[in-house]
C-alpha cells in the first residue's frame, strides 16, 4: 500500500476515523452530535468550493445559494408536494446541476475579480428569490417540518445517530469523488488551469468546457450538502441561502487548506466548534473570533493541512539530506534539493536552507 | 410628475451617497487590488464618531464629519498595515476573508461601545425645498451638493496633486511606479485611508436621515460592490455613473414597479451587463 | 500556489496561533457544567448580535430582572431552595443555529425551559424539544402557527396578533378614511401582519392601494417608499417593523404632508418611536399599549427598577415585560409541580400556577389561563390610540382563536 507511506492521505484516513467513532462518544449528547452532523453537511458543499477554488482557482462566492437551493428543493418538495425524501433528494441535486451550469454559461465569461463578485451577486439573487417569493418558498416563515430520509424500514433516520451515518457515508463519497476528481485527466486540466488560463489554452485544454463542468461539479455538491441539511435540521428559512453561509464556506476551506483532500473536512469541524466554543462571550464573541480569522488568514495562508503537510514535508526532506550525506559525502547537495523541491511544490525555497 | 420629481431627488442623494462609498472601494482595488468587504463596517464605524463627536461631545454637524472622517483616515491605515499589507503577496481570497473578520470585529466593537439600539443622529439643517411641487429635505439637497463638491476635489487630488498622482502611477503600473521611486507601501495606506475617510462622509451626510445600528454597513456593502464591477474595477468615472445609474434604476423600479424589484435591480442589472460586457461598463487595461 | 515568504519569527507565530486553536478545541470538549445541586438553568436564545440584536437584548434584560427578583425573593420546589442561573447564548436570528443552542442548553446546562423570541427559531425549535430532548419553549411571539403545530411543550407569551386587525381597522378608519396605504416591514412577521390588516380593511368595506411594503432593515433612505405611498393619496396608512425605523418613516409621511391617521403594527411601540422622533409626528396613530399605560399592580415598580437596569434613556417595552413576567410565570409552575427538571410537569402546572404568582411580577396585561395549545391569555386585552395631543386612550381588543 503506497497510499500509507504518504502522509497526507495517512492524516485524512485519521480525521475519518475519529470522525467515524465520534457516535459513540457522543451518541447520547445530541448536541454534539447535532453540531457534527450539521457541520458535515457544511462540508459537503465545501468540497463542492474546493472544486472550483482549489482546483480550478476561480473563487465563486454563489456557494452559499447553491446550499440554500438544496436546502429548498428538498424542504419544499417533501413538505408541500408530499414526496418522499429520497425522490426529492435526487430531483433536487438534478435541478442544482442544472441551475449551476445555467450560472456558468453566463459567470464564466467573466474573470478573476469579476467573476468572485458576479458570483456574489447570483448568490445574493437566489437569496433575494427565496426570501421574497412568497407564494412558492413561504419567504420569512421557512419550511417546517422536513421529511426525514425514508429507510425502509430497516434503518430509522431519525435517530440522529443513523442520521449521523448518513451524512458521514455520503461526505465520504464527496470527499472520494473529489480526490478522484482530482487525480483524473480532469483534474489535472483544472490545475493546469490554476496555473495559468492561457498556458493550458495554448497546449490544447478545452478551458471554458473545463471551467464549466468545474462549476456545475461545485454547485451540485452544495446542493447535495444543502438537501442533506434540511432533512437533518427539519426546518429551513432563507437563511439558509445568505451571503453569510457562503462566507462561512469559505472560512472553512481557508482555515482546512484550499486544493486539499482532508482541509475542508477539517476546516468545517474546526470553526465550526470555535464558533459554538466562543458563544460563551455571547455578542462579543466576534471581537475575539474576527482577529483570530485575520490571524490565522496571515499566519497559516495555507491552513492548517497545508501547515501541517509543510511540516511533514521539512521532515521528509532533512531526513532525506541527512540519508544523502550518509550514503554518499561527495553527492552534490543541490541534486537533493531540486529532487525534494519536485516532490513538494508549494514550499517556498528559504526554508530548504 | 410630482412623483417623479421627488423621487429623481430622492435618488440623486441616494446617488450621492453610493458614489461616495464606491469610488472608495473602485480606488482600493484600483491600487491594492482587492475587494475590501469591510468596507461597509467603515461607512459604519464613521457613521458612529460622527455620531459621538455631533451628539457626545457637541461640535459643529460640519466638524464632526470632519473629525470622524480623520479619524478613519487612520483607521484605514492601521487596516491596511494589520492585515491587508501582510496578505499583500497571498491570492484575493485570503483578502476577502480577513476583510470579513475585521468586519465582524468592527461590528461586535461598535455593539460593545455603542450598544445594538438603533440610534438616531439629529442634524442641524431642517426644513423643505419645494421644487416643481415636490417637497424636498434640505438634509437631501446638502447631500447632493457635498457629493458633487468632494467628487470634484477627489478628481483634483487624484489629477493635480502630487500624491494623488502617485495613487493614479500605481494603478497604472505598479511596477513602473516603484521604479520612478513611488513607495508602493505609501501608496496602499493613503488610498485605504482616502477610501476610508470618503466613506465617513457619506456615513456622515446619509445618517441624519436613516439610524445608526452596528449592521448599518451591511446593505450598502452589497450594493456598493455591484456598482463598482458595474462601473468596472477601479475605474473612477464608472464608480460615479454606476453609483447614480443604480441608485435612480432602484428608486424608480420601487416606485414604478414594485419595492421587490428595487432591492434587487443592482443585481439584475449587474448580471445583464456582466452576460453582454464581462469587464464592466468602463473598462480600464486590467494589469497583473 | 500562494506560497508565501516566510521567516523563523512568522513560523514561531503561525504555530502559536495553531496551538491556541487546538488548545480551544481541546477545552472545548471539557465543556458542560450547571449541575451545581441546586443550580436552575434558564436558557435564552436570541439575536444578541447582527441585526437582531436590539431587539434580542430587549428580551434577555427581561429575564435577567426577572431571574434576579425571583432569586432574591427565594424559590423553593419541593421543599429545597432553587438558584435560577439565565443562560443566554447568540443565534444572529438563524433558526438552525438556534435550535442547536436550545439542544445545547438542554443537554450541557440541563435547563428545563428554553427561551426564544422569534417565530423562525420557534419553529426550528419545536422540531427537537420534544422526543429525544424534553424541554419547554417560552415563545415570545404573537405568530399563531407555533401553537396550531400542537407542540406539547410550548408556552406562547404574546396575544396573537390577529387579534388586533379589526379593532386597528375600526379605529384607523375613524379618524383618518377609507384609503388605506401598505408600508409594513417586508419581514415575514410584517408580511403576515399586511396581509392580515388587508383582509380586515376589506371586509370593514375600504379599499386597499398597492402593497409598498419594505425592507426596514436594508433602505437606506425612507423617503422613495413613503413618496410612493402617499402618492395614491390614502386616508391611512399601515406602517410597523422595529419602533425606530417605524417612527422615521411616519415622520418622513408627515413631512411630506400626510395628515391621515397611522396604524401601527405591534412589533413597533409608540413610545419607543418617541425617542428618536417628536411625538407631533406620531400622533393620530392606532398601536399596541405602551407598557408604561398598563395598570397592573407590579407595573410602577418594573418600570422604576428597569430605569435602574437599563438607565433612564431606554423605554420598557413589552419584550422586556413580557418575558419578565414568562420567567415568574413558569418559576411558580415549576413550585406547583414540584419539579425543576420535568418540563411535561411543569407545562401542565402552569394553568395551576398562574393564579399563585405574585402581583409584583403582573406588569403588562397578566394572563389568567393557559389554552391546551399553549397559549397565555390575557383576559383584558387593550391597544391604544395617540390623539393628537399626545394622550393614550385605551382600545378594548376581542381575541381570536388561534385555530387556522
Amino acid at each position: 500500500m503506497n497510499a500509507l507511506k504518504n502522509p497526507r492521505l495517512l492524516g485524512m484516513l485519521a480525521v475519518v476515523i475519529v470522525l467515524a467513532a465520534a457516535p459513540i462518544f457522543f451518541a447520547e449528547q445530541n448536541y454534539a452530535m447535532r453540531v457534527v452532523t450539521v457541520g458535515m453537511c457544511a462540508a459537503i458543499a465545501v468540497y463542492g468550493l474546493n472544486i472550483i477554488l482549489g482546483f480550478t482557482g476561480q473563487l465563486s462566492l454563489a456557494q452559499g445559494g447553491f446550499f440554500g437551493i438544496g436546502a429548498y428543493g428538498v424542504g419544499l418538495l417533501t413538505t408541500d408536494f408530499d414526496w418522499s425524501f429520497w425522490s426529492a433528494f435526487i430531483v433536487t441535486i438534478i435541478g442544482t446541476a442544472a441551475v449551476g451550469y445555467l450560472c456558468g454559461l453566463i459567470a464564466l465569461r467573466t474573470k478573476d475579480e469579476y467573476f468572485a463578485i458576479f458570483t456574489m451577486a447570483i448568490g445574493f439573487i437566489i437569496f433575494l428569490v427565496i426570501s421574497r417569493w412568497e407564494s412558492v418558498t413561504h419567504a420569512h416563515s421557512g419550511v417546517n417540518n422536513v421529511k426525514f430520509p425514508e429507510g425502509g424500514g430497516i434503518i430509522d433516520f431519525e435517530s440522529p445517530v443513523a442520521m449521523f451515518y448518513l451524512v458521514f457515508v455520503i461526505l465520504l463519497i464527496c470527499i472520494y469523488v473529489t480526490h478522484a476528481i482530482r487525480r483524473s485527466s480532469v483534474g489535472r486540466t483544472l490545475l493546469t488551469i490554476r496555473t495559468s488560463e492561457d498556458l493550458a489554452d495554448a497546449i490544447g485544454v478545452r478551458v471554458g468546457f473545463s471551467k464549466q463542468l468545474a462549476f456545475a461539479a461545485s454547485a451540485v455538491l452544495g446542493g447535495i450538502g444543502g438537501g442533506l441539511y434540511a432533512t437533518v435540521v427539519g426546518f429551513i428559512g432563507p437563511d439558509s441561502a445568505s451571503i453569510d453561509k457562503t462566507f462561512e464556506f469559505l472560512m472553512f476551506i481557508l482555515v482546512g487548506g484550499m486544493g486539499t483532500v482532508a482541509g475542508p473536512l477539517l476546516g468545517s469541524m474546526i470553526v465550526t466548534f470555535l464558533f459554538e466554543l466562543f458563544q460563551d462571550f455571547q455578542a462579543y464573541r466576534f471581537i475575539v473570533l474576527g482577529p483570530i480569522i485575520v490571524a490565522l488568514v496571515i499566519f497559516a495562508p495555507r491552513g492548517i493541512i497545508g501547515y501541517l503537510g509543510g511540516i511533514v514535508d521539512r521532515r521528509s526532506r532533512k531526513q532525506k539530506i541527512a540519508e544523502a550525506r550518509r550514503t554518499a559525502d561527495g553527492a552534490s547537495p543541490e541534486y537533493d534539493t531540486a529532487k525534494s523541491g519536485t516532490v513538494t511544490s508549494g514550499i517556498d525555497p528559504e526554508e530548504t536552507k | 410628475m410630482t412623483l417623479f420629481i421627488q423621487q429623481l431627488f430622492n435618488g440623486l442623494a441616494l446617488g450621492g451617497v453610493y458614489c461616495l462609498a464606491a469610488i472608495g472601494l473602485t480606488l482600493v482595488f484600483g491600487v491594492l487590488r482587492i475587494p475590501n468587504l469591510a468596507h461597509g463596517a467603515l461607512y459604519m464605524l464613521g457613521a458612529y464618531l460622527t455620531y459621538f463627536f455631533l451628539t457626545t461631545i457637541g461640535v459643529p454637524y460640519i466638524a464632526a464629519i470632519g473629525i470622524a472622517a480623520i479619524m478613519l483616515f487612520v483607521v484605514g491605515v492601521g487596516l491596511e498595515r494589520l492585515v491587508f499589507h501582510p496578505l499583500r503577496n497571498s491570492p484575493h481570497t485570503h483578502h476577502m476573508i480577513a476583510a470579513v473578520g475585521a468586519m465582524f470585529f468592527f461590528q461586535a466593537l461598535a455593539q460593545a461601545i455603542w450598544g445594538a439600539d438603533f440610534r438616531r443622529m439629529d442634524t442641524p439643517i431642517t426644513g423643505e425645498l419645494r421644487i416643481l411641487g415636490a417637497e424636498i429635505s434640505a438634509q437631501r439637497i446638502v447631500i447632493i451638493v457635498v457629493a458633487v463638491i468632494v467628487l470634484a476635489l477627489l478628481a483634483w487630488f487624484i489629477k493635480r496633486s502630487i500624491h494623488g498622482q502617485t495613487i493614479e502611477a500605481i494603478e497604472q503600473d505598479r511596477v513602473g511606479a516603484s521604479l520612478v521611486g513611488i513607495n508602493p507601501s505609501m501608496v496602499s495606506m493613503l488610498t485605504l485611508g482616502l477610501s476610508a475617510l470618503l466613506a465617513t462622509i457619506a456615513a456622515g451626510l446619509v445618517a441624519p436621515i436613516n439610524l445608526l445600528s452596528p449592521t448599518m454597513g451591511d446593505a450598502l456593502n452589497l450594493k456598493v460592490f455591484a456598482i463598482i464591477i458595474l462601473g468596472g474595477l477601479g475605474s473612477l468615472p464608472g464608480a460615479i455613473v454606476g453609483g447614480f445609474a443604480l441608485a435612480i434604476a432602484e428608486t424608480m423600479t420601487a416606485t414604478y414597479i414594485s419595492s421587490g424589484v428595487g432591492e434587487a435591480v443592482a443585481f439584475i442589472v449587474l448580471v445583464a451587463v456582466l452576460a453582454i460586457k464581462p469587464t464592466g461598463l468602463f473598462t480600464k487595461a486590467v494589469q497583473r | 500556489m500562494n506560497s508565501v515568504p516566510r521567516t523563523r519569527s512568522r513560523r514561531l507565530l503561525s504555530s502559536a496561533a495553531i496551538g491556541t486553536l487546538v488548545f480551544t478545541i481541546a477545552a472545548c470538549g471539557g465543556g458542560g457544567s450547571g449541575d451545581g445541586g441546586d443550580t436552575v438553568v434558564i436558557g435564552y436564545t436570541g439575536p444578541l448580535s447582527g441585526g437582531g440584536a436590539a431587539y434580542g437584548e430587549n428580551v434577555k434584560i427581561g429575564l435577567e430582572m426577572a431571574v434576579d427578583d425571583l432569586n432574591d425573593d427565594g424559590v423553593e420546589v419541593d421543599g429545597k431552595p432553587v438558584t435560577l442561573e439565565l443562560k443566554s447564548l447568540d443565534d444572529k436570528y438563524a433558526p438552525s443555529t438556534a435550535a442547536s443552542n436550545a439542544q445545547r442548553l438542554a443537554d450541557q446546562d440541563k435547563a428545563p425551559v428554553v427561551v426564544s423570541p422569534n417565530a423562525g427559531a420557534i419553529k426550528a425549535i419545536q422540531q427537537i424539544n420534544s422526543g429525544r430532548s424534553n424541554f419547554l419553549i417560552s415563545a415570545y411571539t404573537s405568530d399563531p402557527a407555533i401553537v396550531q403545530s400542537d407542540n406539547p411543550l410550548t408556552m406562547m407569551i404574546p396575544p396573537n396578533f390577529e387579534s388586533y386587525a379589526s379593532e386597528f381597522t375600526e379605529t384607523g378608519m375613524k379618524h383618518g378614511g377609507k384609503k388605506l396605504a401598505l408600508l409594513g416591514t417586508q419581514s415575514e412577521y410584517g408580511q403576515q401582519w399586511t396581509k392580515s390588516i388587508t383582509d380586515a380593511w376589506k371586509e370593514a368595506g375600504g379599499s386597499v392601494g398597492g402593497d409598498n411594503s419594505v425592507d426596514y432593515a436594508t433602505v437606506s433612505d425612507f423617503a422613495g417608499p413613503v413618496s410612493k405611498a402617499l402618492a395614491d393619496k390614502p386616508d391611512a396608512i399601515f406602517v410597523g417593523g422595529p419602533s425606530q425605523p417605524t417612527a422615521l418613516i411616519m415622520e418622513e409621511a408627515r413631512k411630506q404632508g400626510f395628515e391621515g391617521s397611522f396604524l401601527v403594527m405591534d412589533q413597533a411601540k409608540l413610545d419607543e418611536m418617541a425617542t428618536v422622533a417628536k411625538i407631533d409626528n406620531l400622533t393620530n396613530s392606532v398601536g399596541v399599549l405602551p407598557v408604561s399605560e398598563y395598570e397592573d399592580p407590579g407595573t410602577k415598580d418594573f418600570i422604576d427598577k428597569f430605569a435602574d437596569k437599563a438607565g433612564d434613556k431606554k423605554v420598557p417595552t413589552s419584550e422586556t415585560a413580557l418575558n419578565y413576567q414568562g420567567i415568574a410565570i413558569i418559576t411558580k409552575a415549576m413550585e406547583v409541580s414540584g419539579s425543576t427538571d420535568d418540563p411535561e410537569k411543569i407545562r401542565a402546572s402552569i394553568s395551576d400556577a398562574l393564579p399563585e404568582v405574585d402581583d409584583k411580577y403582573k406588569v403588562n396585561g397578566f394572563p389568567d389561563e393557559i389554552t391546551d395549545q399553549g397559549h397565555l391569555l390575557n383576559p383584558n386585552l387593550e391597544a391604544t390610540y395617540l390623539d393628537d395631543d399626545g394622550e393614550y386612550t385605551k382600545v378594548p381588543i376581542d381575541q381570536v382563536s388561534d385555530a387556522k
